[in-house]
């Protein structure tokens, strides 16, 4: 059987498992975002804590991703839990690292003449600094995005949802037919959802980055 | 797009070599490592657990991933350094951009489906973990190599023609070790990349670390699980901090 | 083709020797160098002047071969180099450049010895060589030959060029702009310093520059290139200032020509005048420029002053002798 017969005829489990992964993928780094940026708010001023926290996680990610995944196990039990922490985990340097770099580069006469126009810090942070340090967050977080949508695939190796299922189920078929199709499947349409993934961020920053700020 | 992921990886490395004091990582392995066995020594094992733990199969699931890290990054500097001097000549102009495509290609792709497609189109063993291994950590090395040569100054390079060094005194002796620091660095990330990818090789009977970790799962003993995930943070970790070391050794003084 | 109009009188001694070198970049209409011949003479120091994309830096480079002329031979020292070994040619011409280009990695000993090393002399030789250079440009060896380049200032880098291009005691020394990128005040001590050295190491100097007064100042003589590469004037900048060869020339060395001579000229070199037998208030040395001695007759409030060995000038005789643009004693 072709590759291409094969993929029309699982079409539908094909897609289920590229929805499962879209889906965990965008919940990790979703979580990771709103870590990472609280993170880097609580930290404003606390430059030691800070940088103790991008220390930790910059480490975690010379971590070899299967020992991260298995260290999950006996703390959350097999499937979605381990997974989705795991890639959270993963996710939090880039953008931590980006959202730090975003609000220290953001022009202090900028944020100079806010105060001289009397706004409070919280203001400050809320209207100047984080609009104008978006496009650089939102670049961690594609960053981040596609790294996680890599790993994701060892994610089955705990039973993790995704499409990782293919690659791993092909190579325990080894030898039958269609193991190979069912592999390649699975790194293929896992090619495609990170290109996806760098196709949909390149809209998302299109419409949220201020106007002021395109180039 | 994986580019992005091997120079977040680049600096993040760079990144921590500032703050972090040398002594932490290799503690915090060690403990790991030493907290690891201790408690294999003492805890009661039973019969399955026992077996998969012993010393021996401990040191050689060791071994054969070090083997398999030692072996693919050696081959991995040993085709991508070369094939990164040659791509930065100025006659290789033209190649460039494919051949950093084609080592970017291999490394979107997720290293377990390396793995898997090289072990079902051509087998299990050793040598197909390395041929995957070294696809997927070749870009780093080529592409830092290149941008390590490209980031020579062109002025200095002017100066020492204009004193009459050859193409190929200037090579060696102004363009690598100006190099050097960034083709470190990129040594550095592939071999962190090998050390990842090298706890999937079990998947494709090359044995290393994963193996307990696979075994762990696959029997449902935490000890077994354990003892693997925390050897290979361990094993990581210190061959993260002996490279960060030699980086520092191996830089040339004045830059 | 040919046009040795630039030629020296009669002297054939041109140290270097350009016969209608040319450069064509492929893909461009125009020529980065039309046809150029000129003859610098031994121990000369000539400056190339001129606005951006002359040609002066392609010319010079052209001249060590970093730029392969496309027609047209380049004679050194009596010999056609056009078509011998670059890299020997190389290392027998001084190369100093504005970014400088000192090798990071290697100490300013090690730098300066570069070339040297290359031509094969020993240790001892080159250490010997290296030390007595870094005093030549003025930097102590006890304390300069260890370091690394980035440990140094923008002028002690320049420095550094300096003695590098020097190492071998090349005959010939091409420099692109080596003071332009050092603040103004080093700059001038740099350029001071420079022709103190070159006093007394006579090296045929090719030193291009964007900066009329600084060419005016270093240069024997200044060959001011147009837009096109054309040689528009060829000549001492006394020369240059006095009769400039036509309007480019004249819009390029700017305003103020005439005072700009006033530094140029030499107080010895001016026509007495009828000595009136009136008090002289001030006495100078004939070396002194007409500049300096109306700077001092302006702050002593003298009206006239002695040259030593010779006349007495008023402020009258000097404005009038050099607004002449004729006079014998400035050809």
């Amino acid at each position: 059987m072709s590759f291409l017969d094969y993929v029309s005829e699982n079409s539908t489990r094909i897609s289920f498992l590229f929805l499962q992964h879209v889906q965990v993928v965008l919940i990790s780094v979703g979580l990771a975002t709103v870590v990472s940026i609280l993170l880097a708010m609580v930290t404003e001023r606390l430059p030691k804590t800070r940088k103790a926290a991008l220390s930790i996680t910059g480490t975690i990610l010379t971590i070899p991703s299967f020992a991260l995944f298995g260290l999950m196990i006996p703390l959350f039990g097999l499937g979605v839990a381990p997974t989705v922490l795991a890639l959270t985990v993963y996710a939090v340097f880039p953008i931590l690292r980006n959202a730090v770099t975003g609000l220290e580069t953001v022009d202090a006469s900028v944020v100079d003449a806010a105060r001289g126009m009397g706004m409070a810090s919280r203001q400050r942070l809320w209207r100047i600094r984080l609009p104008l340090a978006w496009p650089v967050i939102l670049n961690g977080i594609r960053v981040a995005t596609i790294m996680v949508v890599a790993i994701a695939a060892i994610g089955a190796a705990v039973r993790g949802p995704g499409l990782g299922e293919l690659i791993f189920r092909g190579l325990s078929r080894m030898g039958a037919a269609n193991a190979l199709n069912e592999a390649l499947a699975g790194v293929v349409a896992i090619v495609v959802v990170a290109a996806v993934m760098d196709v949909l961020f390149l809209i998302i920053g299109r419409v949220t980055t201020p106007r002021g700020l395109h180039a | 797009m994986s580019n992005t992921v091997t120079s977040l990886r680049t600096a993040g490395t760079a990144n921590r070599d500032k703050d972090r004091s040398g002594w932490v990582l290799p503690v915090i392995a060690a403990t790991l490592a030493v907290g690891t066995l201790g408690y294999i020594g003492t805890a009661s094992l039973d019969s399955i657990e026992a077996r998969a733990l012993t010393t021996d199969v401990l040191l050689e699931r060791l071994f054969e991933h070090v083997s398999l890290v030692v072996v693919s990054t050696v081959v991995v500097i040993a085709i991508g350094v070369p094939a990164g001097i040659l791509l930065s000549r100025p006659g290789a102009r033209y190649l460039r951009p494919p051949a950093l495509a084609l080592a970017n290609a291999g490394q979107a792709i997720p290293s377990i489906g390396i793995l898997v497609l090289l072990a079902l189109v051509y087998g299990v063993g050793f040598r197909m973990a390395v041929v995957a291994l070294v696809v997927y950590a070749l870009l780093p090395i080529l592409r830092n190599t290149i941008v390590g040569l490209q980031q020579v100054s062109p002025f200095v390079i002017d100066a020492a023609r204009g004193m009459g060094m050859s193409a190929r005194r200037i090579l060696f002796t102004v363009e690598l070790p100006l190099a050097v620091p960034v083709m470190l660095a990129g040594i550095r990330v592939s071999l962190i990349l090998n050390v990842g990818v090298a706890t999937l090789a079990t998947y494709t009977n090359a044995g290393g670390l994963g193996d307990l970790i696979e075994r762990g799962i696959v029997f449902n003993r935490m000890p077994i699980l354990m003892a693997g995930c925390l050897l290979t943070i361990a094993l990581a970790l210190i061959v993260d901090w002996l490279a960060g070391l030699t980086e520092r050794r191996l830089r040339p003084k004045g830059i | 083709m040919l046009d040795i109009s630039n030629a020296p009188d009669g002297t054939t001694d041109a140290m270097i020797r350009l016969t209608g070198v040319t450069k064509h970049y492929e893909g461009s209409d125009a020529p980065a160098v039309a046809p150029l011949t000129m003859d610098i003479r031994r121990g000369e120091f000539v400056c190339l002047v001129g606005p951006s994309g002359c040609g002066k830096t392609t010319t010079l480079r052209m001249i060590n071969r970093l730029v392969e002329p496309t027609a047209g031979q380049i004679w050194i020292d009596g010999q056609d180099v056009t078509h011998s070994d670059p890299d020997q040619l190389r290392r027998h011409i001084g190369y100093v450049i504005q970014q400088v280009g000192l090798i990071p990695h290697m100490s300013i000993g090690q730098n300066v010895g570069i070339v040297p090393s290359m031509l094969g002399w020993d240790r001892k030789r080159i250490s010997a060589r290296v030390d007595e250079l870094l005093e030549l440009v003025g930097l102590d060896p006890s304390v300069y030959r260890s370091r690394y380049p980035k440990q140094l200032s923008g002028g002690q880098q320049q420095r550094v060029g300096v003695a590098r291009a020097l190492a071998a005691d090349p005959p010939v020394m091409l420099m692109d702009e080596p003071f332009g990128a050092i603040d103004p005040i080093t700059r001038e001590r740099l350029q001071a310093e420079f022709l103190q050295l070159q006093e007394r190491i006579r090296k045929t100097i090719v030193f291009v520059t964007h900066d009329v007064d600084e060419a005016l100042r270093l240069g024997d003589r200044i060959a001011i290139f147009a837009e096109g590469s054309r040689l528009a004037q060829f000549d001492t900048p006394l020369e240059i200032l006095t009769n400039p060869a036509d309007d480019f020339v004249r819009t390029f060395i700017g305003e103020g020509a005439a005072l700009r001579r006033l530094s140029l000229l030499r107080v010895g070199d001016l026509p007495a005048s009828v000595d009136s037998g009136e008090p002289v208030d001030l006495t100078v040395g004939a070396d002194e420029t007409v500049a300096g001695v109306l700077e001092k007759m302006l702050m002593a409030g003298a009206e006239r002053v002695h040259v030593a060995g010779g006349a007495t000038l008023t402020v009258q005789d000097m404005l009038l002798a050099t607004a002449l643009p004729k006079h014998p004693a400035l050809r």
